[in-house]
Formats: structure tokens, sequence, C-alpha cells
């Protein structure tokens, strides 16, 4: 009889639901009690939060409204209003739910956000430019773009930090303190970046414990843990949720308690992109069925994976836009080069058996994904595969064609350990 | 002691029977139908019958395909990944890239000296250059498809169809015709769109000499004189590519009777 593998759920992401509704909830109703409120896509929002503006940002909301079950439906009022469906997942999210605001499209009323005062784009792929521009044409809502390349080699590292650190100062500074009234708090900056410091370095504790075997967490628990180091960051519960985190994976380590029960994972994988937030509950049931955890991720390593290089003092913008460009190397990561390093690392250090890449229908920001299936072939004799499907969009999403895929995977990894 | 390789495809199911030397003693090829149902014990059914065995005398049975778990009764179920390389390793052991064009998806794989996957792509859920868009343009052009490799050898003009789209080149292929394009240059302009999208997928996973090809579009010599000259190689084929992934899947079965034995 074929083993039956179940997902043994910590008790600490069971926490996190909580805690996402009432960052949504405060962002709904910021108007109300007469506060500013931004829209963010990219890592920009901490200059919004630094000014006490309620922010969302992009693809948490994706997660967000995927999680409340209401995606189809705000994608369906996105194409109403003539939204292609080739372009980007989450800007057709934001589009929809604008279009569901302005002309009473019924979707479900939790996934509604205010109108922004200010959009704040980090234009690291084309299609943030569409998104500023269909906002701003049919709206007239505010926009502040900042160009933010990602760097195809370490040598254009320094010469675009240089950029994004002038447009920040000269064009994203200026319009936040124009939208709120008063000069641009710097102090409340480096308040937010030591706490982040802070949840980072338990995050990374936590990320230790990935390395044993069995492993004690999955990919899809840290997924569910991005959001207090991210859109939720330099809150003091991101430090608590940490300090929980931490200790409820040493405990499980200590007492050799597996997330995949009965007795371990059977399948080490690496998953690169965005995570599926639409099909997440799909997803971990095709993996669980083969003992398959995923344990680790470009995606989710671009959240300050080095947070020794966090320095809130002396110049927490300095500091900012260098742990993206020339200290931690996060925008790096995105390219061919800087993907291939980062998951070979990734690969020595969590043991990792295969990969799994979601190559994305309407998303084109992470590279290089057929070459680095090659390379690591390659190096480590680790097969990859290719999941054509999209983040957020369920009308790209075939339950036979992942589930073919998977398997497939599954042998050529068992070829390789000579089972089949 | 016998085994049997079941390869529950969209358009066809095949059987294949293996005696313990791995000695093909006999194969089936029936219609799917649209529901799988029952298909997979009526061509086990058929292809026991024609070897002149009968179902207590098979030991093991592996699935394969897209209806592959509509085999309750096999033993186990392996994907037409695994199974299409290892059959096609098995009749050619040159092989070092296989392309396989069923009747719903098309995969190119990378297979080592073992029979083992190394990397393969597959077509995603559009049925753009399968055995199914030659059936939809068969019906269009009103040609059977068994012919439409011998016509478009006989083509004397280049016209093009420039969509992979099932739909859209249906259009194309109406739309020639009502130019007065020959029946034999669209097919053949059919089977340059369907290698151009397979020279696409063997980029991706690099091509490795020799090449092979399964599947029942393999038997469509157009297609394969298509791709020959745009891989710029000549491609080996079975003598019956329909039923690759059926036999590599009885060789799995063999493979599964054998570590059992191993274990007694």
């Amino acid at each position: 009889m074929e083993k039956e593998y179940k997902l043994n759920r910590l008790e600490t992401t069971k926490l996190m639901g909580p805690m996402v509704d009432k960052h949504w909830a405060e962002l709904r109703t910021a108007k109300e009690r007469g506060e500013r409120v931004g829209w963010c896509s990219g890592p920009m929002f901490i200059f919004p939060y630094a000014m006490d503006m309620k922010c969302h940002f992009m693809a948490g909301y994706a997660a967000y409204c995927a999680g409340r079950g209401a995606a189809e439906q705000v994608l369906e009022a996105a194409e109403s209003v003539g939204e292609l469906l080739d372009t980007c997942s989450y800007h057709r999210l934001h589009m929809g739910m604008a279009a569901a605001i302005e002309k009473n499209i019924p979707v479900k009323e939790e996934v509604l956000l205010p109108m922004p005062d200010l959009l704040i784009i980090g234009r690291f792929c084309t299609e943030m430019s569409h998104y500023a521009e269909g906002l701003y044409r049919r709206y007239s809502t505010p926009v502040v773009a900042v160009d933010m390349p990602p760097p195809q080699d370490k040598e254009d590292i320094a010469r675009l930090e240089k950029y994004v650190e002038g447009q920040i100062r000269g064009s994203l500074i200026p319009e936040i303190e124009r939208v709120c009234g008063r000069p641009f708090d710097y102090d409340r900056m480096s308040e937010i970046l030591s706490v982040l410091k802070q949840a980072c370095t338990l995050r990374n504790e936590c990320w230790e414990f990935a390395k044993v075997n069995p492993t004690p967490w999955t990919l899809w628990d840290y997924g569910v843990s991005i959001a207090p180091i991210f859109y939720m960051m330099g809150k003091p519960e991101s430090v608590t949720y940490y300090t929980k985190l931490r200790d409820e994976l040493a405990e499980r380590v200590e007492k050799k308690i597996p997330v995949m029960l009965p007795d371990g994972e059977n399948y080490r994988l690496y998953w690169d992109s965005w995570l599926p937030w639409a099909f997440l509950g799909k997803i971990i049931r095709s993996f669980t069925k083969f003992g398959a955890v995923p344990i680790c991720g470009r995606y989710p390593w671009e959240f300050f994976d080095h947070p020794e290089d966090i320095e809130p003092e002396p110049d927490p913008v300095r500091n900012w836009v260098q742990l993206y460009y020339t200290k931690s190397h996060i925008a790096y990561h995105a390219s061919t080069k800087g993907g291939i390093d980062l998951i070979s690392k990734l690969v020595e250090d969590y043991s990792i058996d295969g990969l799994v890449m979601l190559a994305s229908k309407t998303c084109r920001f992470w590279q290089g994904q057929v070459p680095i299936i090659n390379h690591i072939e390659k190096k480590y004799g680790i097969p990859g595969i290719l999941l054509e499907i999209d983040q957020a969009d369920a009308s790209f999403y075939s339950d036979a064609q992942v589930d073919t895929r998977l398997q497939a995977l599954f042998e050529m990894i068992d070829g390789r350990r000579r089972v089949i | 002691m016998i085994v049997a390789g079941i390869d529950l495809g969209s358009l066809a199911t095949k059987t294949v029977i293996l005696d313990i030397d791995a000695t093909m003693l006999s194969f089936h090829i029936l219609r799917s139908g649209p529901v799988y149902h029952g298909v997979a014990e009526t061509s086990l059914g058929k292809a026991l019958d024609s070897a002149g065995l009968a179902r207590d005398d098979v030991a093991y049975i592996v699935s394969t395909g897209y209806g592959r778990r509509r085999a309750p009764f096999a033993d186990a179920e392996v994907t037409e990944i695994t199974c299409h390389a290892r059959g096609a390793k098995y009749i050619i052991p040159e092989a070092r890239t296989v392309i396989d064009i069923g009747g719903q998806d098309s995969k190119v794989i990378l297979v080592n000296e073992k029979g083992h996957v190394v990397n393969f792509v597959m077509n995603d859920k559009c049925a753009a250059g399968t055995g199914r868009f030659l059936e939809v343009m068969a019906n269009s052009l009103d040609v059977s498809i068994e012919r439409l490799g011998e016509f478009s050898l006989q083509s004397q003009q280049e016209v093009e169809v420039s969509s992979m789209c099932t739909v859209f080149a249906e259009s194309e292929v109406i739309s020639l015709r009502a130019e007065g394009c020959a029946v034999m240059d669209i097919i053949a302009a059919l089977h340059r769109a369907i290698a151009r999208r397979i020279i696409g997928m063997v980029g991706q996973v690099g091509m490795r000499e020799k090449v092979a090809m399964t599947g029942g579009v393999a038997k469509n010599i157009g297609v394969v004189r298509a791709l020959e000259y745009k891989l710029g190689t000549n491609i080996i084929l079975p003598d019956e590519p329909q039923i690759s992934g059926a036999l590599g899947a009885a060789l799995i079965a063999l493979d599964k009777v054998g570590s059992a034995r191993d274990r007694m």
C-alpha cells in the first residue's frame, strides 16, 4: 500500500490570519480616520510607512485577494473594462478592484480598498508602467514612479544604485512630503529598519532549521510568514511572530517532529518565482501526496536575506537602496546570472533534490528559468521542471498539466536514485 | 510470467504485453473515446487475446498517459514522459533526444545512456502542434489523417500557415482554400508550422544526437521530414511509434516485478 503523507501544520502560522486581516481592515478604514492612503508596487512602501500613511503592497494584495477567494471575480471585473488577459495578473487585480469601486461591480466587500492619494511605482518591470498609466488615466490618481531596473550583471549594480537613490531623493520623498504636508520622517524610517533587522535576524534562524532533514517546516509556511517582514514591516508584532516561530521550529527539531508526516519528506525542492497565491491549497495537495516539500526559493529569499546589511543609521535611504543593489544583491538575483548564483548556493545549503519553476503566464520578471534548469542539471545532476501557470489567474491553471509535470519530476529524481 | 503496459492517451489507448525476457508478445491500439470508460480493460483484453493469454497470467501492470488514473486495476502509474523515454531508448538504444507528439501533447525528452530522463519540456494546455491539431485540419481539408503525410510530400508551392492555435489555424486553412491554394501545399504548410513549434521546444532542452520520434504523429512522414529539415539531422523512427509509451510502461512493470523478486 502506498504511503499516505500529511502536512503537520505549525501552530505559529495560524496566528497570521488575524494579523493580515487587521492590516487590510486598517487600510480599508484609513480614510474614515482622515489618514492618507498609498498603493505601492515594488519595495518603496517603507517611504509612505515612515510618514504614517496606510499603504498597500501590490503582491500582498494579490495574495490577500486570492486567499479570500475573490481573485476570479476581481479579474472578471478587470476584463469587463477592457483589461487584456495577457497582461500582468497583479496589475489586472488592481484595475479590476478600481473598476468594481467605480462601476459597482459586485465583488467581495473585504477586497475593496480606498482609492489611493498616491500611487508609488517601483518600476522593475514594464508592466508597472501600464499599471501606473492605467490608474492615472482612468482615475486621475497621482503617480510617482521610481525606475528600478534589475541588474543583469554585477558591474551594473553600483550605477543602478546611484540612479535609484537619485529618484528617491529627487522625486519620491518630495512627492510624499507634498501629499502629507510635512517633511519626511527619516527617524521613523530608521525605527522601521531597526525592527525589520530584528525580525529578519530571527527569520534567518528559522531558515537554518530548514537545512535539517527531515525539515520541520516548508516554503509554504514561510510564504504565509512573509507579511511581517514585508508589507507589515516595522511593527513590533513581526518580532513577536518570528520569535514564536523560531521557538516552535527549535522544539520540532529537538523532538524530531517532521513537517511531513509520518516520517519526513520524500523530496526536498527549490521553488522559483512568485508563490502561487490563487492555488496554494491545490498546489500544496499536489506536492503533499508525493511527500514533497519546497524548502527555499528565489522570490521568498528576496526579503532581506542578509539582515546584517540592514543599517538603520546614519542614512536609512542610502541603506534601503544598498540592500537592493550593492549590499544584499536582492535585485541581482532576478537576473539569469544572479539566479544561478543564488540557486546554486540554495541547492547546496538546503540539500535540494529538484527545481520547480513557476513560469508565469502573465509575468516576465523572473529571468532565465530554462537556462537555470539546464545549468543546475549539469552542475549538480538535479532535474527541474517548468509549471506554466500563473500566480493569480485561475484561467491559466490545469490540474492535469501540473500533476503530470510534478510526477515526472519525482520520477526523474527517483531515476537518479535508481528506484525506477 | 508476463507484464503489461497500458498507455491511455487522449486519442488512442495502447497496450503492450511483454514476457520475462522483455520480448514483445503482442500489442493493441484502440481509440480512447471521450470518457475512457472500460477502454483500458478492452485494450488489455484484446492484447492478451492476440497473444493467447489470460488476465491471470499478468503479474504486473503499469498504466501511463493522461488517462493513467482511469485504469484502477493497474499496479502502478507512471507518467508518459518517463515511459516514452524508456520505450524509445529500448527500441533505439542510441537515442538521446526523444520527440513525442501524441494526441493532445507534444514533448521533447532528453535521455541518458541508462534510459533515465535528464530533462524534458512539454507543450502547455494548448493543443497546438499535436495530433488533435492535425485531426482538426484533416477534417477541415476533407482528407483522411492517415494520408496527410504522403499528400504533403507532393507539395509544389510554399504557402504559409502562421498560427499554431488550432482554431485560428483552421481559419487560415479555410482562407487558403478559398484563395485556391492546393491542398497538398496547405498540408505541407501545417507540417512546417508544427516543426517550428517543436524546434522551439528542442531548443529549450538542447538537442543531443541521436534523435528519435515517437507518438502517433511520427507516422506522418510529412511532419517527420519537416522536422528533419529544421533540425538538420535524421530522425530515427520505431517500427510502431505509437506504442513506445506502453512499451516503456511494460518495461517498468518488468523492473517492478524484478525488484519484488529480488526482495524475496
